[in-house]
């Protein structure tokens, strides 16, 4: 008699994922132990690898809030399953921020401090409160999610009825969740934008290329792990002709973003600030312009957006999904590269000498071991939720809403 | 059918718990809210004579033992700034105070706050470490804490005795003008700029006397009266930010 433990892929999975996890946990205690001497980052580049991951986790999150308007605002009930799976992510997404924003704080002991002392001119105060109230909401949105754990059902089912209740909600968390999201989507750009010191930096539209890349990113990431899903484990289904809708949008975003893109590089090209055309230099002929032309533009854009726009491509799952995780890859690659190209520009002071010099940044392996974990922290949850919770199930919903009214009759009939 | 109406109540007990939860928020940050010190209508300003530095940096010596520095931090660097005449030209580089301070608006926990004398003051029981602030200044007058630092200052006792407390790991630090010598002048009725021991300390030790000290709003005030003699500039005055540190260029005459 042999155990029944096989190796199967999902257990090698988790154990993949549970050993980059355990790296990371402990490259993050070198962190909080040490300090963060044991980065790369220094006076001159104090942003980097972690605030790239921070940046994207929440752009891809924007599937959430962009697919709960289109159901509940817009009324476009068919996508609630697509929209249950993209508020999944969301809250995922928003949990490896704060957990890669604790790493990157000298202080983490005082993250609270923004909640309580507040600075109403800072854009990161305004992202701080912003990203609070929105894991508030994007928790709620999740009740009935995590109400569908069996486990769960069969301990409190009481407890399991009320969370999936918050199901009526709904439509109030939405309103919530769009102006919060709105907000704090475009002010990440912001943070960038104002600040007159970084010249290639401050400009106004950074905030609208920002929200504009998240949405797209964030819906690219929830169609793609839908999918992705569906292959890989019966415990997934998905309604083919859903995904493909949304994809289209997708690449209409993608064309909306290459349009903004553009005329912003172009207004910068023109302007002979110095620090300003560096840095667009920076990213068209420097160190990043592989990142620009190749990560951003031809793989990140313009390969995906024709791929999602043609009809056989798009219909095709495979092209669609190469596709997805080009505009994903884009919008990481795009986060890296703002952040990177305002700092590497150091611009100097001295009087009558506007001489730019570079600095360099490269991160550390204690940054990359503890990026990576909380990237693994983000699949493995994504995993036990397709697993155990069911996020990806385009044919259930239904019928677990119908079940959720029959469940009520039946409550209302006892009382 | 009363289950709506139940629904609409309980969102609006949800949104008055929300509620409640900002108002004690703003009531603990309103009762921990600092007093403003306070200053008399001072406004200090620090002017440097470039002519008479020579780049010997005992100020930057003299900072790290009195503000009680990491011998790896610099507040107050001094740093080469070509030639005139033939004659290597210096500039010292202080935290520029600056009327409208690129850190103190993008701080997200008003860690960095003006004084009603001008001084940007940090508070580091509150920074988080974020560094924003380091990332928005002009002039690079932040340093970061990264290490920590344990055990003897080597610039002291040669430099002077520490006056403040030594900050933890983990925060952005600035030169404040050494505002406690000044506040503990002020007290003693001493005048900052005129008595050693009311005047920062880069100041003091200056052995060719190239940096001077006062109130800005006191016409007779060394500062004041530099600035209407001598033609004086401030460092990228076209962002807008009003630095408190002037400059008095060296000039091909005067190097």
């Amino acid at each position: 008699m042999k155990p029944k433990l096989k190796f199967s892929p999902w257990l090698f999975w988790l154990i993949g994922l549970s050993l980059v996890i355990a790296l990371g946990v402990g490259a993050g205690v070198i962190v909080f132990w040490k300090g963060l001497s044991v980065t790369n980052l220094s006076d001159l580049v104090p942003w980097g690898l972690w605030i790239t991951i921070d940046l994207s986790s929440i752009a891809v999150s924007a599937g959430a809030f962009s697919l709960c308007a289109a159901v509940y605002l817009l009324g476009l009930k068919r996508y609630q399953p697509v929209a249950r799976t993209a508020t999944f992510i969301g809250l995922i997404g928003y949990t490896m921020a704060l957990l890669t924003l604790l790493l990157d704080i000298g202080r983490p002991d005082r993250f609270w401090h923004a909640v309580v002392y507040w600075n109403k001119h800072s854009l990161l105060w305004e992202v701080t409160m912003c990203v609070t109230l929105y894991l508030t909401v994007l928790l709620l949105e999740s009740l009935p999610i995590f109400a569908r754990f069996d486990w769960l059902k069969r301990r409190w089912p009481k407890l399991a009825e009320r969370m999936s209740h918050v199901h009526h909600y709904a439509p109030y968390l939405a309103v919530v969740g769009l102006g919060l999201s709105m907000l704090h989507q475009s002010s990440l750009g912001a943070v960038y934008g104002v600040l007159k010191a970084r010249p290639f930096w401050y400009r106004p539209d950074v905030s609208v290329l920002f929200i504009i890349s998240a949405v797209a990113g964030g819906m690219s990431l929830t169609v793609f792990f839908s999918m992705l899903s569906a292959r890989l484990t019966r415990r997934a289904n998905v309604d083919d002709s859903l995904l493909e809708r949304v994809s289209f949008f997708i690449g209409w975003t993608l064309v909306l973003y290459l349009y903004f893109r553009f005329w912003d590089a172009l207004s910068m090209t023109y302007t002979y600030q110095p620090g300003r055309t560096e840095g667009l230099q920076l990213l068209t002929q420097g160190p990043l312009s592989f990142n620009f032309w190749v990560g951003e533009m031809f793989l990140g854009i313009v390969i995906p957006m024709v791929l999602l726009l043609y009809r056989p491509t798009r219909t095709s799952s495979l092209w669609r999904m190469v596709a997805l995780l080009l505009v994903v890859g884009g919008v990481v690659a795009y986060r890296w590269d703002t952040n990177l190209s305002g700092l590497m520009i150091v611009l100097s002071y001295l009087p009558g000498e506007p001489i730019v010099a570079y600095t360099h940044y490269f991160p550390s392996l204690i940054e990359i071991l503890s990026g990576a974990g909380v990237v693994a922290y983000g699949l493995l949850a994504f995993s036990l939720g397709v697993r155990y919770l069911k996020v990806v199930d385009h044919e259930a919903a239904e019928v677990s809403v119908e079940g959720e009214h029959l469940a009520e009759a039946a409550a209302a009939s006892i009382t | 059918m009363s289950q709506p109406k139940l629904n609409r109540r309980d969102f609006l007990k949800v949104a008055a718990v929300g509620a409640a939860v900002v108002a004690g928020a703003q009531a603990i940050r309103r009762a921990e809210a600092s007093t403003p010190a306070p200053s008399g209508g001072r406004q200090w300003a620090m002017v440097i004579d470039q002519a008479l530095c020579n780049g010997c940096g005992y100020c930057i010596l003299a900072c790290r033992a009195h503000n009680d520095i990491s011998p790896e931090l610099t507040w107050n660097p001094v740093l080469e700034a070509g030639q005139v005449g033939g004659k290597e030209v210096y500039l010292p580089r202080p935290c520029m105070q600056c009327s409208h301070a690129p850190c103190v608006d993008v701080c997200p926990v008003k860690a960095s706050e003006y004084r009603p004398d001008g001084i940007v003051m940090m508070d580091y029981d509150r920074c988080i470490g974020c560094r924003y602030c380091e990332v928005a200044c002009p002039y690079g007058a932040r340093a970061f804490n990264w290490k920590g630092f344990d055990g003897p200052n080597p610039a002291v006792p040669e430099w002077g005795q520490p006056e403040v407390e030594r900050r933890p790991r983990g925060v952005v630090e600035k030169c404040a003008f050494c505002y406690q010598r000044i506040d503990r002048g002020l007290s003693l009725g001493l005048t900052p700029g005129v008595d050693p021991d009311a005047t920062p300390a880069c100041v003091v030790v200056c052995p060719v006397n190239a940096r001077f000290f006062g109130d800005l709003n006191d016409p007779n005030s060394i500062v004041s009266r530099l600035l209407a003699a001598r033609p004086s500039f401030t460092l990228r005055a076209d962002l807008g930010t009003g630095p408190r540190v002037y400059y008095l260029p060296a000039t091909e005459g005067n190097a």
